[in-house]
């Protein structure tokens, strides 16, 4: 029986051959969880297993991320509890406030083609773009992985995306996904493995198709998986991990549960509007609104590719007296990359306020609005007080519109500026 | 071994959707490690006096339509739930995250489609394990309910994840 990439992932880890609905035990190969999280996960090992020791410190990580650098005493006390727990166990793999957001960190470093990667946090399927069964989880599973350094899965059901065609220029894969979210909504794949194959994916950078695996969870989705080629390669090269790199792709005759199929050249760019994920317009219909705020960066797009588009459409432009944009580079490694090819000069030329690595405005939590003001952001979720303010409204796009959008002061669509 | 059957009065009805941030806002997660005290902040955002009317029902049950805890992973949403003193959810389908650390706390999650038609906030409902229906007594209308599955039983039976795991490694 052909198996889908799931089925063939989660078959080789558990030594069975799965299919979906049965519940398989699997090492895990690398498990992460941050300042939001990871506090809880020591507390349940603490309280529940009477201990404080990981199974193996290479493979468990901790990451300040979520409010970093920490904007007030009760997060600095909380990430000092976390230090305590990572040095106690001489974790090796310790990430302190600006080394950048968990997803981005992991990808360059720990993630790779069928590995189990768990995280306590919902966007940890991001790692299916490099074809690692990734997938979040709350603290109490996190805490006992941490100790035990297994898991429990369901294996679940896939949903195939079927995506060909070359994308228009100013379309991203950003679009991609909020066109599928537009077509199945924010539960159309609840508890599935969301599967993104195709041509257009095929032509996609990594960091393009990460962007897709990311919000595998706005549709519901349990992992975002893509097949492992030799972009991947590539992408794991750069990092000088080409060893861990192994092809890895559906087999032929895999039977889905879902499938669509998308035609790449007749999107456009997208936004998804308040308060839910799958509230998606055409940026035609939503252009000229005027904007308080426009954020680049977060896990979903603030790797060097976006980097680099908002630069380029930003060079010797200004962003709009009446909106504030604000760049957060996705990790230390990406803001030096950034750094040494000239855009973030180029950006904060252009006026854009560019902060330190981390999830930043994404969740509020060191940068949030204010009452009534209108934000276009490029992150992945605009949930009502996402951004720190329940009477705020979120907008999210990819990165060309977003910097367009900055320098006209409303939403504004690339292909109409940009000749 | 079954579950035993849980009785009591529908505190809230929500709606599709409902997310973690909605639960627990995100702002607070960070500062408090105290569940107790973040409990107070349940719902605030979507349902001021959630927090205090919980404190007048005894073990109140909630209700809410699809896709109920969607959105973040934080665990605080059904520990907060939890320390509200809730004894069980009955919604119409759950976001799979939420629907793991629930059964992971000891938090029963009912998948009961149509209940959030068929339910009033006040009604008195009953989740029969046995028979895999809940009664709304108020009513005397019978939903039929999502077995829920013999691995999510013993996770409830001995009281969570960790506990199932500790006695699991234990007899190793």
């Amino acid at each position: 029986m052909g198996k889908t990439l799931a089925e063939k992932i989660l078959s080789e880890k558990s030594g069975t051959d799965c299919v979906p609905g049965d519940i398989v035990t699997v090492p895990v190969d690398f498990v992460f969880s941050h300042d939001g999280t990871m506090p809880l996960a020591i507390q349940q090992m603490e309280k529940e297993l009477s201990t404080r020791k990981v199974f193996d410190p290479k493979k468990v990580a901790g990451i300040c991320d979520h409010a970093s650098p920490s904007p007030s005493e009760q997060v600095s006390n909380v990430q000092i509890f976390m230090r305590k727990f990572a040095r106690e166990n001489r974790m090796p793999h310790f990430f302190e406030n600006g080394d950048g957001i968990c997803h981005q960190i992991v990808a360059e470093r720990f993630a790779a083609p069928g590995k189990i990667v768990i995280g306590a946090d919902s966007h940890t399927c991001t790692h299916g773009a490099l074809a690692a069964f990734g997938t979040g989880m709350g603290s109490t599973d996190v805490g006992a992985i941490m100790a035990y350094g297994t898991t429990w899965l369901r294996v679940p059901e896939s949903y195939k995306f079927q995506i060909d065609g070359d994308l228009p220029r100013f379309v991203t894969s950003k679009d991609v996904f909020l066109h599928i979210v537009r077509e199945i909504t924010a539960d159309g794949a609840t508890y599935m493995s969301m599967e993104f194959l195709g041509s257009t994916v095929k032509k996609m950078s990594v960091e393009s198709r990460l962007v897709m695996s990311n919000m595998a969870i706005e549709a519901g989705g349990k992992v975002g998986l893509c097949a492992a080629d030799e972009k991947v390669r590539a992408f794991l090269a750069k990092y000088g991990r080409a060893g861990e790199y192994r092809e890895l792709a559906p087999d032929k005759g895999a039977r889905y549960a879902k499938e669509l199929n998308v035609d790449a050249t007749k999107l456009e760019p997208l936004i998804a509007a308040p308060h839910r994920v799958d509230n998606v317009r055409p940026v035609s219909e939503l252009a000229g609104m005027e904007l308080d705020q426009v954020c680049i960066g977060s896990c979903t797009n603030g790797r060097l590719e976006d980097i680099k588009t908002a630069a380029e459409i930003l060079k010797g432009a200004k962003v709009h007296p009446h909106t504030r944009l604000v760049v957060y580079a996705a990790s230390r490694g990406v803001l030096l990359e950034a750094m040494k090819a000239g855009y973030i000069q180029t950006l904060v030329e252009a006026g854009a306020a560019v902060c330190p690595p981390g999830c930043g405005f994404c969740i509020g939590r060191t940068v949030a609005l204010g009452d009534g003001e209108k934000v276009l952001s490029t992150q992945n979720r605009n949930f009502k007080g996402r951004m720190g303010n329940n009477k705020a409204e979120i907008y999210l796009s990819s990165v060309p519109v977003a910097a367009v959008s900055a320098i006209c002061g409303k939403v504004t669509d690339p292909r109409e500026v940009m000749k | 071994m079954t579950l035993t059957n849980i009785r009591s009065k529908v505190l809230r009805i929500y709606p599709p959707d409902t997310n973690t941030d909605e639960v627990i806002s995100g702002k607070y997660k960070y500062d408090e490690l105290d569940l107790k005290k973040l409990a107070v902040h349940a719902f605030e955002s979507i349902d001021p006096t959630f927090y205090a009317d919980a404190q007048k029902v005894k073990k109140p049950i909630l209700v809410a339509a699809n896709n109920f805890g969607c959105g973040s992973s934080r665990e605080q949403a059904p520990q907060v739930i939890l320390a509200c003193d809730v004894s069980c959810i009955i919604a119409e389908s759950y976001a799979r995250i939420f629907y793991r650390n629930g059964f992971n706390i000891g938090l029963p999650l009912i998948e009961c489609p149509g209940i959030a038609k068929n339910a009033k906030q006040g009604d008195e409902l009953e989740v029969d394990f046995t028979k895999n229906v809940v009664i709304n007594h108020t009513t005397g209308k019978t939903l039929p309910m999502k077995p829920i599955p013999a691995f999510m039983q013993e996770l409830l039976e001995a009281g969570g994840l960790m506990p199932y795991l500790k006695a699991k490694h234990e007899k190793k």
